[in-house]
């Protein structure tokens, strides 16, 4: 059983009632053309460089750090930012990283991931990690789940992603592949921006301003 | 603006652009055209994209009942809704009573030009809701009361000194003008309408009929918001918008950003299936997918004009348009401006009321150069530049007697061999009388709208009688 | 010796003698020889790009006639007249039918002037002599309908003395468009001196191009802007010696 509109479109389309709209069937004329070739991806160590140089295009700040320079840097980026309130994803590997208590130890008040949206949106800085990482866009890709909630990465000021090479994809096609049966994506590529205003760049509009991406490399 | 217009006067409008349109316009597109091409010599395969991103167009629009049927069993499955509006009144209907099921007093929006073409916010706001334009250039010109001056940057032809004075009057704030400043005020401002908003709206950029997935191309995190915060996100997204799958989706994602600002990507992508599916994971409780046909289906039976439904909302055939550069988007008079809403407006209004837009180019085919999916532009223009002059099988001819009579005459004229010649040799004796030096700076009407702005040169039509000449005296001296 | 038809345009015919002489006295140079079919009137572009296609069929008609008569090419000064038979005659007429045939024939040998020199005659240099400042604007079908990228600019190399300054946005329309100056005056008027303003910016003495109609366009803004730059057919320059 169809609709009006579909009636409407198979009717200016010049289909008959007879014409089958089974799945089988579902490509009338000759099949969807070919699709361009996907990328090859050249060494970790090159796609991470080309990763975090786009991050920094992007006025963000992309940084690799080994497990021992976390708490330093963790500081440096609290004081540097003035962040009083944070908010983190309890996924395994921040667990085992031991973000909280990092913070905890900085004096940070930390807000549940689980919280409600007026809660988080008094947060400065959300941590997260990533599902995948697009180097030659410098994108991260974000899943969405109740151990990974969207509010993290949109509502604070400052959104700190700590990642990992193993995320690294050599292009969309394998993101896609890999993630299309999920049901929520975010690609984020940079920090927030507008230029609706006479053409001059504004950052950190409705989304983050600040975008820092951590790349722990073991 | 929002509103369907009756007769849109582009010549007319042509006639009085206030100075400041074309000169914000234009630092504006040349900026986008500068990105684009710096990012178009990074990819050297940028012509087989845009050969491959027609064809899956062209292939969706030839097989979009298919895809259409899939996508909306997809959403279904994912715990969408899914509501098809034959007309821009049903889709307001629909969105309407969505809000009223939800006791909604507030929506938050994020820019989509399909709610714009059917005038939603009105309809809400007649219905006592309050719509608020989340995006930064779609809030101030909802301010400003005004229609959208480019198709990316909508606001771009307010000052920031008149940004200032709009804040300052409607929301008695004491704004410096000062674009970050003002900014930091808008966010401010709007994020306390996201976080207490019932229902967010959204347009969308694409539809993957595959997974049943809503694709929304963003920058200022306005998107996500409207799509996050409230516990309901209702959808509005013509039937265009569909494509195929994800694979085809990676050709777009490609060609879109790069085409419209010199980016290589917006800053987010989502990529949205049905609500959310756990507590606290934030995210919509409620998915509505609002599929508008408004006129659509019916141009699908024109296979020269349907494949205006190609576009991909880049903006980049605005960007290159000499013509759209003098005027800005407030004389194509909808809520589509450029080369693109030339042949859209008059398919989707009728050739009655948007009979000026198909003329209102030179044919230059810069736009068609640029287009990332390959849209003949030029080609549709004629096309409905016929469409007015004589009619078609989908519409009356509309043009004005006269015009329709000076057609008739020049075509006698030039069809008659001896009156052409007869004309040619007659025209320098009758414009003498207008010639002044080398030139003829000012002749009767209708050459007078040509000397209005530069002189004509003198008619001296001598080549025949020279020809003539030297082929008796060569056929004497053989 | 190869024959050719002269093609002369409707502006040629009304405005542009000497261009048209010029034009004849270079292919004659070069060892062609030339006919010129005097029925001809005009290619029929205004009436068909205003979408009056059916009042255009008489005036192509008229067209295919006066040059179908012979089987040689066809050579003329503007682009969007030789892309408005090349491409848009075919569509005119029903295929099948004699009328068809004989447009589909005419369109597949007809060239614009520096398209036949460079491709068809393989000329390059026609031993002109051009010692001044020159700037060059691309019109708008003889660049993206014809195709022609690098013919006038291969034409110009050759000319001796010539010094070639770019043009800034040398591919921006100029605004004429045919009856588009006159039915949208001031957009076309803004376009036209939009060109103009980068022409005297450029540093030229002479601007030069491959279309009447731009030229016209061109030649009558440089003159109401008081400047002493030249703006000639491309023609006219090649013939300077």
């Amino acid at each position: 059983m169809t609709n009006p509109v579909i009636e409407s479109i198979r009717k200016s389309l010049g289909c008959t009632a007879q014409t089958p709209l089974s799945p089988s069937t579902l490509l009338r004329t000759s099949p969807r053309p070919a699709i361009h070739a996907p990328r090859q991806p050249e060494s970790t160590g090159s796609e991470t460089e080309v990763f975090l140089n786009e991050i920094k295009k992007l006025s963000g700040v992309g940084q690799k750090l080994s497990y021992t320079e976390i708490d330093a840097s963790m500081k440096a980026l609290v004081e540097e930012q003035n962040v009083r309130k944070a908010t983190a994803w309890e996924t395994p590997y921040l667990r085992q990283l031991g973000i909280t208590e990092i913070l905890n130890s900085l004096g940070v008040e930390l807000v549940s991931p689980n919280a409600n949206k007026h809660e988080m949106a008094l947060c400065d800085l959300g941590i997260t990690e990533a599902d995948y990482l697009l180097p030659e866009t410098g994108t991260i890709v974000l899943g969405s789940s109740a151990e990974k909630p969207r509010g993290v990465s949109l509502l604070p000021r400052i959104h700190l992603a700590i990642v990992r090479p193993e995320m690294l994809r050599a292009d969309m096609h394998q993101v896609f592949a890999e993630a299309k049966d999920r049901h929520y994506l975010v690609f984020i590529s940079g920090a927030s921006r507008t230029a609706d205003i006479e053409l001059t760049l504004t950052l950190g509009v409705h989304g983050p301003k600040n975008l820092y991406v951590w790349m722990i490399d073991e | 603006m929002t509103e369907t217009p009756a007769y849109i006067g582009f010549e007319e409008y042509s006639e009085h652009v206030p100075a400041s349109i074309p000169a914000a316009v234009q630092q504006a597109t040349d900026r986008f055209v500068r990105g684009r091409a710096a990012r178009v010599v990074e990819l050297p395969q940028w012509e087989e994209l845009r050969q491959i991103g027609s064809d899956i167009r062209q292939h969706t629009i030839e097989n979009m009942d298919v895809y259409l049927t899939r996508l909306e069993e997809k959403v279904r499955v994912a715990g969408g809704h899914v509501h098809w509006a034959e007309t821009a009144e049903d889709a307001n209907r629909i969105v309407l009573q969505i809000a009223k099921e939800h006791n909604v007093r507030m929506a938050v929006k994020s820019k989509s030009m399909a709610t714009e073409e059917i005038g939603l916010n009105h309809a809400l706001e007649a219905a006592g809701i309050q719509a608020i334009e989340t995006d930064l250039g779609e809030y101030i010109i909802q301010l400003a009361g005004t229609g959208p001056s480019h198709i990316i940057v909508p606001a771009v032809h307010l000052k920031k000194e008149e940004i200032a004075a709009l804040f300052r009057e409607k929301l008695g704030i004491q704004a410096p003008s000062d674009p970050i400043e003002l900014a930091r005020i808008a966010r401010e401002v709007l994020r306390e309408k996201f976080l207490k908003a019932e229902m967010g709206i959204s347009g969308g950029n694409f539809l993957i009929a595959e997974t049943g997935t809503l694709v929304m191309v963003t920058n200022e995190g306005n998107g996500r918001m409207c799509t996050t915060m409230p516990d309901l996100h209702v959808a509005v997204v013509g039937i265009d918008k569909v494509i195929p799958d994800w694979e085809s989706l990676t050709v777009f994602l490609k060609l879109l950003a790069r085409s419209a600002t010199g980016q290589k990507l917006s800053t987010y992508t989502q990529f949205i299936t049905g609500p959310r599916r756990e507590e606290g994971e934030f995210g919509p409780k409620e998915f509505h997918l609002v599929l508008l046909d408004n006129g659509r289906s019916k141009i699908l039976k024109d296979p020269i004009g349907r494949e205006v439904f190609k576009c991909i909302r880049c903006g980049a055939c605005a960007n290159v348009c000499p013509v759209y550069k003098n005027v800005g988007g407030f004389a194509y008079g909808w809520f589509i401006s450029g080369p693109i809403g030339a042949i859209l407006s008059p398919q989707m209004l009728g050739t009655q009321t948007a009979r000026e837009l198909p003329y209102a180019s030179t044919l230059c085919g810069a736009c068609a150069e640029v287009c990332p999916v390959k849209i003949p532009i030029p080609t549709i223009l004629r096309h409905l530049r016929r469409r007015v002059a004589q009619g078609d099988e989908f519409a009356e001819e509309t043009l004005p007697p006269p015009l329709r009579l000076t057609a008739g005459l020049t075509s006698f004229a030039l069809a008659q061999s001896w009156l052409y010649r007869l004309g040619t040799r007659m025209l320098p004796v009758f414009m003498s009388i207008f010639k002044r030096g080398n030139w003829i700076p000012s002749a009767p009407y209708p050459l007078s709208r040509w000397t209005k702005a530069r002189p004509l040169p003198p008619f001296t039509a001598h080549f025949r009688k020279w020809w003539k000449a030297r082929s008796s005296k060569k056929k004497d001296s053989s | 010796m190869p024959k050719a038809q002269l093609f002369i345009t409707c502006l040629g015919d009304q405005f542009y003698t000497s261009t048209l002489q010029n034009m004849t006295n270079i292919l004659e140079r070069l060892g062609v020889e030339l006919v010129f079919p005097s029925e001809q009137t005009c290619c029929g572009q205004p009436l068909f790009n205003n979408g009056f296609e059916d009042q255009t069929r008489a005036v192509a008609l008229n067209f295919i006639r006066a040059f179908g008569k012979s089987e040689a090419p066809i050579v003329g000064p503007s682009g969007s007249c030789v892309s408005m038979v090349k491409h848009h005659y075919p569509e005119l007429f029903k295929p099948g039918t004699p009328e068809y045939d004989l447009a589909a024939d005419v369109a597949s040998r007809i060239f614009e002037f520096t398209e036949y020199l460079v491709n068809v005659l393989k000329v390059t240099d026609v031993g002109a002599v051009y010692p001044h400042k020159v700037t060059y604007h691309a019109t708008c079908h003889y660049l993206r309908e014809l195709g022609l990228k690098s013919e006038a600019k291969t034409l110009l190399n050759s000319v001796k003395g010539l010094e070639f300054i770019s043009l800034k946005e040398e591919e921006t329309c100029c605004g004429f468009g045919g009856s588009f100056s006159v039915t949208f005056p001031e957009i076309s008027r803004a376009m036209m001196e939009h060109k103009v303003n980068d022409i005297l910016a450029s540093g030229a003495d002479t601007v030069v191009m491959c279309e009447p109609g731009c030229l016209m366009n061109i030649a009558g803004g440089l003159h109401k802007a008081g400047s002493k730059i030249r703006a000639i057919h491309i023609i006219d320059l090649l013939a300077s010696q």
